[in-house]
C-alpha cells in the first residue's frame, strides 16, 4: 500500500501546483501520522462527524484525518475501486448487509486484538457487540441501534379520525385498518398503506413471528414455500380490497425519502428503519409517527445496527484508527457533535452524554427503542454471500404479481426455485 | 410536395411573411417552454421551503427566499468558491487537451495516407465501445501506480492523449468535408503537412472546432464519475461531486441548496456555450473558392 | 518535407476508399505517426492496458475484493445458456436503441434545420433548447420524468382533459416504462443538434442559390442538396448515437433508482452491468457481459460503415 504522504509528495515533481492545490498543506504535515476515514452520507452526517473529528485531533495533535463522504450509491462503487486497487480508507463506515461480504472476503481487520484498549466497548452488551461480529471475530462497531419501524401519517389519520395502528396491532387488524383508511379518504391513489410485499425486512419479521427465519446457519432459505404463499398471499388480498396501493403506484417508489409514497401523499403507512425518521419528516409537511411492525405470535424485531465502523485489513496505522473509532462511538466529548444522527448510540455513556441535545425526532428514536426492550428476539443467523441478489429477486418476483398481474403460487414457485440458485452460484 | 414546393419558391408577399415569422418564434417559444419545465421548476424550487419542494409544482414560489443559495455556497466544509475554480480549471485543460490532440490524430485520418490507417481506425472506434465500468479498476490501479490519484491528472492528461475518440472521428468527418483541392493548392505552393494543418485546415474547421470545444468544456463539466473515484480530498472536489454530495439516498438530503446551486453550475456552462457557438459560422472562404 | 515534395508529384493523396485499389506509391508515413502520436500514446499508456485487463478478468471469477480466479469460458457459458436477465437486458436495450436513435435524430435534425434559418433570437433559441441536455443525470430529471408519467402526471391530466380517458401509471408500469425513457433521450437532443447545425454550416450557401434560380423549392433543396452535403455528418452522429445508446446507463439508473424495474421492464444492458459488477460483486461475469456488447456494437458499426459507400460521399472525394 502506498502511503498518501509519499505519493503527493512524488506528485510535486510530475504536476504543477495548480495541479495538486494541497502541496503546500502537505508539506508541513508531513510529521503527523494521516489517516483516512470514509462514510456514506448526508451533508448534515459530513458536518456533525467533521466537528467531532476536529475535537479528536485537538486531543490527539499529531493525527491528522482525511474525510472522505459521499452519497450511498457513490459510496459502495468507490469503496469497492478503491479496495480493489489497494487503496482503501483506513477507518471505513460499514453498512449491515455489506459487512460479510467485505469481511469474509478479507478486506476489513479483526477488531478483538484492540478490545478493550484503545477500543472499549465494554458498555455496549454483548448483543450490540455481536451485531458487529462476522464468523466469530469483530469485523464492525456498531454506530447506532436500529430496528425495522411503520412510519404513519399522523396528520391524515387525525384528520380521518382514525385510530393508527400501534405496537399492539396485529397482521389481521391491520389489514382491516388500512382498508378502513382507504375507504375513509376515498380520494383517487391515497391508500391506507404501501404495498409491503416486496420489503424484506417486513417479510423477515413475519417469518421470524412464524419461528422461522430469512436464513439459517449453513446460509439456506430458513422458511418455506407456504411462508412466502401466505405472505404474499396477505398483501395481494390487502391490495386487491384496496388498503395496500396499487401496483404501478407502489412501483414510483424508488428506495428513497421523497419517493416514498407516504411523503408523496399517496400512502399513511410505510415500512422503514427507525433511524430513517429524521429523512422521512424532512419531505413531508404532514407529521409523522412511528410504531412497531404489524404484530404476530412471536417476536419479529430485532436491533440491529445501522451502521458500522470497520477498519481496513491493508491499514498500516491500526492501532490510531482503532482509537478513532472508540472516539466516535465511545468517547462522550464526541457525543454533543454527533447526536442521534446514525442512530442511538448503543453505547450508554454515549446515550447519557446525547440526550440533552436531542431534539423531538431524536428522543422519539430514543424512546421506540426503549420501546423494543422486552419486544424483541436475538440476532438471526448472519445472510449469506448472494443475499442482497435475494432481496432483489424478492422485489423483482412480487412486482409480477403487483404490477404484472400474476398469480400468487406461481409467483411463490418462481421464487423458491431462482433464490437457492443465486444462493448456490454466489 | 410539388405543390408545397411551389408555395414555398414564390417570394412570398410581405405580410405573409411577417406571419411566417411570427408563427415560427411562437412556435419555437412554445417548444422552449416545454423543453425548459424542469429548468424553470428548479429555479422556482429553490426560492421554496424545503419540506414543500416535492409536493409543489408550481413555477411560482409563493414565499420567496434567498436561504438555499446562502447556506448552498457554503453548505459543505470548502465553499463553493473552490469547487467552481476546480471545475473551471479541469474542464478548460480538456478543452485544450482535446481540441490539440484530437485535431492531430484526426487530421492524420482524414488527409494522409499511411500504413495500417483502417486498421488504427478501427481500433480508435472500438476504444467507444467498451462500458467504462468495467475499465474502471484496472485504470484506477493504474493510475494509483502514478501516484495520481486525488489530483486533476486523471481527469486531465487523458484529454491530452486524445483518449476521447468521439472528438476524433467528429473531426474526421468534417475535415473530409473540406474540399482536398485546397491542400493540394497549398502543395503545390510547397507547403508540407504541418503547414497545411495549421493553415488551411484549423481557420477552416472553426465550426467544428467550437462544437468540439462546447463539448468538451461541458461533458467534463458535467462529469461526476471521473471525480468521484479520483478526487477524494474536498479539497479538490469539483462542481458535480460536490452537488451529490447534497444528496444520499439513505438519509436527509439538501435539496434546497442541490437546486440552487446546480442552477448556478449552470451558468459558466451556458456562457460557454453561447461564446463558443457564435464560431459556428459558415465557412465563408470554402464556399468562395467553390463558387 | 521530402516526402511531401514526392506527393506532391504525384498529384494527389489517395483517399481513403483508394488505399486498397492503388498501390501505396504516395505514403506519409513519417508525418502521419507523428500526428497520430499523442493519440498512440494514450492508447498503449492508457487505454489498452485496462481493456486487455477487463478482457482477461471476463474469463475469470473476480470478486474485486480479492485476486482473480481463472475460470475459462464459464462466464460466457452462464451467459448464453442459463441467464434470463441477461436475454432480458439484451432485448430492453434492442429495443430502446431501435426506438431512440432514430427519434432522436431526427428530433436534432428537425430543429437544427429550423435554427438554421436567419430568425432573429436564434442564438437565444439554439442556448435555451440546449439546456436539456445539460441537466444530464440530474436528479431533478428523475422527479420530473414521474411528475410528466405518473397515474397522477401531466400527461394523465391532459388525457382525462381532452379525451376524458385514465391513464395508467406510464413510469412505473411495465408495459409503457420503456418508452419514457426513449423520450427521454429524445428530448436530450442538444449534441446531435449542434453537430447539425455546424454541418449545416459546412454547406457553401451559393449552391442554395443557384438551385434557387434553377426553380428548386425548399423541399427538393432539402433532398437534392442539404442532405446529401449532410451525410457524412448524419453517419456521424448516427454511428455514434448507437454507440451511445447501447451504452445508456444514467438514465434508467436514475429514473429506476438502479433496479431496472419494474420487473426489470427497464433494466439497460450497462445497467445489468453494473449491478453484477459492484451490487452483487461479480467483476468477472461483468467483464463478459462488457465483451459481448462491444462485439455487439461493433457489428452494428461495422455494418454502417460497409452501407456508409451507398449513401454516404464526401467533399474530398469528388
Amino acid at each position: 500500500m502506498f502511503g498518501s504522504v509519499s505519493r503527493r509528495s512524488l506528485l510535486g515533481g510530475a504536476a504543477g501546483l495548480a495541479l495538486a492545490p494541497s502541496l503546500g498543506r502537505d508539506a508541513s504535515a508531513q510529521q503527523r501520522t494521516r489517516l483516512r476515514m470514509a462514510w456514506w452520507g448526508s451533508t448534515d452526517r459530513a458536518r456533525r462527524t467533521q466537528a467531532a473529528l476536529e475535537v479528536y485531533q485537538r486531543k490527539n495533535a499529531n493525527t491528522q484525518v482525511d474525510t472522505e463522504s459521499v452519497g450511498w450509491n457513490d459510496y459502495w462503487t468507490r469503496l469497492a475501486t478503491q479496495v480493489a486497487g489497494g487503496n482503501a480508507p483506513d477507518v471505513i463506515q460499514m453498512d449491515y448487509r455489506y459487512i460479510y461480504e467485505y469481511a469474509r472476503r478479507r478486506a476489513l481487520k479483526p477488531l478483538d486484538e484492540f478490545v478493550p484498549a484503545p477500543l472499549n466497548i465494554t458498555d455496549f452488551g454483548q448483543a450490540n457487540i455481536d451485531t458487529g461480529k462476522v464468523d466469530g471475530q469483530i469485523f464492525g462497531v456498531s454506530m447506532g441501534v436500529n430496528s425495522t419501524a411503520m412510519f404513519y401519517d399522523k396528520t391524515a389519520f387525525e384528520r380521518l379520525n382514525i385510530r393508527p395502528p400501534d405496537h399492539n396491532t396485529t397482521w389481521a387488524q391491520f389489514a382491516e385498518l388500512c382498508t378502513n383508511m382507504t375507504r375513509a379518504a376515498n380520494r383517487r391513489g391515497f391508500f391506507g398503506t404501501m404495498d409491503a410485499g416486496f420489503v424484506e425486512p417486513a417479510f423477515e419479521a413475519f417469518v421470524r413471528q412464524r419461528g422461522k427465519s430469512l436464513y439459517n446457519g449453513d446460509g439456506r432459505l430458513g422458511f418455506v414455500r407456504d411462508d412466502l404463499a401466505e405472505y404474499w398471499d396477505y398483501w395481494d388480498r390487502l391490495r386487491k380490497a384496496g388498503g395496500a396501493a396499487q401496483g404501478d403506484i407502489q412501483a414510483l417508489y424508488r428506495s428513497t425519502p421523497e419517493t416514498d409514497l407516504i411523503t408523496s401523499g399517496r400512502a399513511a403507512v410505510t415500512f422503514a428503519h427507525s433511524n430513517q425518521l429524521v429523512a422521512w419528516q424532512a419531505v413531508t409537511q404532514n407529521r409523522l409517527g412511528m410504531t412497531m411492525y404489524p404484530k404476530g405470535d412471536r417476536p419479529g424485531q430485532y436491533y440491529k445496527p445501522s451502521m458500522l465502523l470497520s477498519m481496513s485489513a491493508t491499514t498500516t496505522q491500526a492501532r490510531e484508527a482503532a482509537s478513532i473509532i472508540n472516539f466516535i462511538v465511545g468517547d462522550a466529548d464526541a457525543a454533543p457533535a454527533l447526536g442521534v444522527e446514525r442512530g442511538v448510540p448503543p453505547s450508554a455513556r454515549m446515550r447519557q452524554a446525547v440526550l440533552p441535545t436531542t431534539d423531538e425526532l431524536g428522543r422519539a428514536q430514543i424512546e421506540y427503542i426503549a420501546l423494543l426492550a422486552d419486544k424483541t428476539s436475538p440476532l438471526p443467523p448472519p445472510p449469506p454471500r448472494g443475499a442482497g441478489e435475494v432481496e432483489q429477486l424478492l422485489r423483482r418476483v412480487y412486482e409480477t404479481i403487483s404490477v404484472g398481474g400474476a398469480r400468487v403460487p406461481a409467483a411463490v414457485d418462481q421464487f423458491m426455485a431462482e433464490a437457492p440458485r443465486i444462493l448456490e452460484r454466489a | 410536395m410539388n405543390a408545397d414546393d411551389a408555395a414555398f419558391a414564390a417570394p412570398p408577399a410581405r405580410g405573409l411573411r411577417a406571419v411566417r415569422g411570427l408563427l415560427a418564434h411562437a412556435l419555437l417559444i412554445a417548444v422552449c417552454f416545454v423543453m425548459l419545465y424542469p429548468v424553470l421548476w428548479m429555479i422556482a424550487s429553490t426560492f421554496k421551503p424545503e419540506a414543500m419542494i416535492f409536493s409543489d409544482f408550481s413555477l411560482w414560489p409563493y414565499e420567496f427566499s434567498l436561504r438555499a443559495y446562502i447556506e448552498g455556497w457554503n453548505g459543505l466544509q470548502v465553499s463553493f468558491t473552490r469547487f467552481f475554480f476546480n471545475s473551471a480549471l479541469v474542464a478548460g485543460l480538456a478543452v485544450m487537451g482535446n481540441l490539440i490532440a484530437c485535431s492531430l490524430a484526426a487530421y492524420a485520418f482524414a488527409r494522409l495516407n499511411f500504413r495500417f490507417r483502417n486498421f488504427w481506425f478501427a481500433l480508435m472506434l472500438g476504444t467507444l465501445m467498451l462500458p467504462y465500468h468495467v475499465t474502471l479498476i484496472p485504470q484506477y490501479v493504474l493510475f494509483l501506480n502514478l501516484g495520481w490519484v486525488d489530483t486533476f491528472l486523471p481527469l486531465v492528461v487523458p484529454k491530452f492523449l486524445a483518449v476521447d475518440a468521439f472528438f476524433i472521428f467528429l473531426m474526421v468527418q468534417f475535415f473530409r468535408g473540406i474540399p482536398r483541392e485546397l491542400d493540394e493548392a497549398a502543395m503545390m505552393d510547397g507547403c508540407g503537412p504541418w503547414k497545411i494543418y495549421l493553415l488551411i485546415l484549423m481557420p477552416l474547421s472553426k465550426p467544428v472546432l467550437a462544437t468540439a470545444a462546447i463539448f468538451s468544456f461541458i461533458w467534463t463539466w458535467d462529469d461526476f464519475f471521473g471525480p468521484l473515484i479520483y478526487l477524494n480530498d474536498i479539497n479538490h472536489y469539483t462542481v458535480p461531486l460536490a452537488l451529490r454530495s447534497f444528496v444520499d439516498s439513505t438519509g436527509r438530503s439538501e435539496w434546497g441548496p442541490l437546486f440552487a446551486m446546480s442552477i448556478l453550475s449552470l451558468v459558466p456552462v451556458f456562457l460557454v456555450f453561447l461564446f463558443f457557438q457564435r464560431l459556428i459560422i459558415r465557412g465563408i472562404a470554402m464556399s468562395g473558392l467553390k463558387g | 518535407m521530402a516526402t511531401t515534395r514526392q506527393d506532391v508529384s504525384a498529384g494527389r493523396i489517395a483517399r481513403p476508399a483508394e488505399t486498397a485499389r492503388r498501390k501505396p506509391i504516395d505514403r506519409q508515413d513519417g508525418a502521419a505517426y507523428m500526428f497520430l502520436s499523442p493519440w498512440l500514446a494514450g492508447l498503449f499508456l492508457l487505454t489498452l492496458g485496462p481493456t486487455l485487463v477487463s478482457l482477461y478478468l471476463s474469463f475469470t471469477q473476480f470478486d474485486l475484493l480479492q485476486a482473480p480466479r481463472w475460470n475459462g469460458l464459464a462466464n460466457y457459458e452462464r451467459m448464453f445458456t442459463e441467464d434470463q436477465r441477461f436475454r432480458n437486458a439484451l432485448s430492453v436495450t434492442f429495443w430502446y436503441v431501435g426506438l431512440s436513435v432514430p427519434l432522436k435524430l431526427a428530433v436534432a435534425l428537425a430543429i437544427a434545420l429550423v435554427l438554421d434559418k436567419g430568425l432573429r433570437g436564434l442564438t437565444l433559441y439554439r442556448a435555451l433548447l440546449y439546456l436539456p441536455s445539460l441537466l444530464g443525470g440530474s436528479v431533478a430529471i428523475a422527479f420530473l420524468w414521474r411528475r410528466i408519467f405518473a397515474y397522477d402526471g401531466l400527461v394523465n391530466e391532459v388525457l382525462a382533459m381532452a379525451i376524458g380517458f385514465d391513464g395508467p401509471s406510464w413510469i412505473s408500469n411495465p408495459n409503457y416504462s420503456i418508452y419514457t425513457l426513449v423520450i427521454l433521450r429524445a428530448w436530450q437532443f442538444g449534441s446531435p443538434m449542434i453537430i447539425f447545425l455546424a454541418g449545416l454550416r459546412q454547406i457553401p450557401q451559393d449552391l442554395y442559390e443557384a438551385a434557387a434560380i434553377d426553380g428548386a423549392g425548399p423541399v427538393t433543396q432539402f433532398f437534392r442538396i442539404t442532405l446529401p452535403l449532410l451525410a457524412p455528418v448524419v453517419f456521424f452522429n448516427l454511428v455514434l448515437q448507437t454507440i451511445d445508446a447501447f451504452k445508456a446507463f444514467t438514465p434508467a439508473f436514475i429514473i429506476s433508482g438502479g433496479t431496472g424495474g419494474p420487473i426489470d421492464s427497464t433494466l439497460f444492458y450497462t445497467l445489468y452491468l453494473y449491478q453484477e459488477a459492484f451490487a452483487y460483486f461479480r467483476m468477472g461475469y461483468a467483464s463478459a457481459l462488457a465483451w459481448v456488447l462491444l462485439v455487439i456494437i461493433a457489428v452494428f458499426t461495422a455494418i454502417y460503415f460497409l452501407t456508409s459507400r451507398y449513401w454516404v460521399y464526401y467533399q474530398d472525394e469528388r
